[in-house]
């Protein structure tokens, strides 16, 4: 997902012992991943809930011509403003009417985010290392592909546009043992992220039928995905944990927090509030982003997400908890 | 300062500050100890800007210009120093 979802790049500027370390790595990836056998397993149950689930999007979805205006487009407690005092200020038209343009905001950011998944997807399928999940990585790009098509498919009808991408990726020094687990720890944040929308959604009777279907479709196949992502990335962080240092994981620790308060900021979009008809989106925004209830917002939408990167040891303080557990060095 | 370690503080308000210059006051709320950027100072190289904290950065730039800068046109290039942002976004004759 970008705007800030999806956009990040751990490119390093390789130095020799820097690139001495990632051709290591690479060279150990084949028994990192293959060497599980629970992976294996799991990968093997996937792909035949894969292909037991199948189906044709084209000839699913019932598309209106139009969805009512008026009507809620996105659960009001998902809204970026909820509980903010911007949002005590609208009336409920008006919030109304910014259900439907951040709606469309976090289905673009779902396509701009299925991109960067399906880009770093093909660039690893059947390349050495990744022989174990290739099969897996077919279902995968499959079903990315018709989920960025509906998701494209509503923007395009009912709002006639996707909002752009919003990101740039900067290289810049990093760990470059860490790019594949930063990679898939990306990618898992940003399903975990959608998921909690996709789940509240699918089951709001307050939405339209079509808006409830295309968020029920994705939360069923993104819980075989993010069953992939939470193995492969508890998987590699294990193998990290040997190989890098104590500072060095609090690095990828203090990365993947603020990549996750990025990626919830990026549902709060100028656009959306100009778009329904809200006066200068900038302030707006930035009033939004401060207020309390935002970091509340961001909170409930990272718990889940939280909770699992802290109890496979890959976050040693769950920042809305009191739990700081000390990091030792191949903890 | 590795980009895994640098994080950024909490959001700055693009309001007037102490430059009078918005941009520059908004780069120095992210990173106070600078004191003063050079124009010519590696804003990517030095974590100034990185991917986390791009897309506030490019909303203070927007509401400054009042135009909305499409990514497929520019590069990382064009944030490199406050020169560069300068001329490509602030100049009369950019595009």
């Amino acid at each position: 997902m970008t705007d800030t979802l999806t956009s990040l790049d751990n490119a390093p500027k390789a130095t020799p012992s820097a690139s001495a370390s990632a051709h290591a790595y690479l060279a150990a990836l084949p028994d990192i991943l293959g060497g599980d056998e629970r992976f294996k397993a799991i990968l093997d149950r996937l792909t035949a809930m894969s292909e037991r689930d199948y189906y044709d999007p084209y000839k699913l979805f019932v598309w209106p011509e139009s969805l009512p205006q008026d009507a809620w487009w996105m659960s009001p407690e998902l809204m970026s403003v909820h509980g903010t005092e911007v949002g005590a200020t609208l009336d409920e038209a008006q919030l109304r009417a910014l259900s439907k343009w951040e709606s469309v905001n976090f289905y673009s950011l779902n396509v701009h985010g299925i991109r960067e998944l399906l880009t770093s997807i093909v660039a690893r399928i059947h390349m050495p290392g990744f022989e174990v999940a290739s099969e897996y990585f077919h279902h995968i790009i499959g079903e990315e592909n018709d989920h960025m098509w509906f998701f494209a498919r509503f923007c395009l009808l009912y709002a006639g546009k996707v909002y752009p991408d919003r990101s740039l990726a900067f290289a810049g020094p990093g760990i470059p043992e860490a790019d594949t687990f930063l990679l898939f720890a990306r990618l898992l944040i940003f399903e975990e992220l959608v998921d909690v929308f996709n789940q509240r959604m699918g089951d709001d009777d307050r939405l339209a039928p079509t808006i409830r279907h295309i968020n029920s479709v994705h939360h069923q196949d993104e819980s075989r995905h993010i069953a992939f992502g939470r193995q492969i990335v508890a998987l590699l962080h294990r193998d990290l944990r040997t190989r890098l240092s104590a500072e060095q994981l609090a690095e990828l620790e203090t990365y993947l927090k603020a990549y996750m308060r990025s990626s919830v900021e990026s549902l709060c979009n100028p656009s959306a509030f100009r778009d329904a008809g809200i006066p200068e989106p900038f302030a707006v925004r930035r009033a939004v982003l401060a207020d309390p209830a935002f970091d509340a917002y961001a909170a409930r939408i990272l718990k889940r997400s939280t909770s699992h990167m802290v109890s496979e040891g890959i976050f040693t303080h769950d920042p809305n908890k009191n739990d700081t557990n000390e990091r030792t060095p191949s903890s | 300062m590795s980009e895994l370690t640098e994080q950024a503080p909490a959001e700055p308000a693009p309001a007037s500050g102490p430059t009078g210059d918005l941009v520059v006051d908004y780069l120095l709320a992210r990173r106070p100890e600078l004191g003063v950027i050079d124009p010519d100072y590696d804003l990517i190289d030095n974590r100034v800007l990185d991917s986390l904290g791009f897309v506030n950065f490019l909303y203070v730039l927007e509401e400054q210009t009042g135009r909305e800068i499409a990514l497929d046109q520019v590069s990382p290039e064009d944030f490199r120093t406050l020169r560069r942002i300068r001329a490509r976004f602030f100049d009369a004759d950019q595009d």
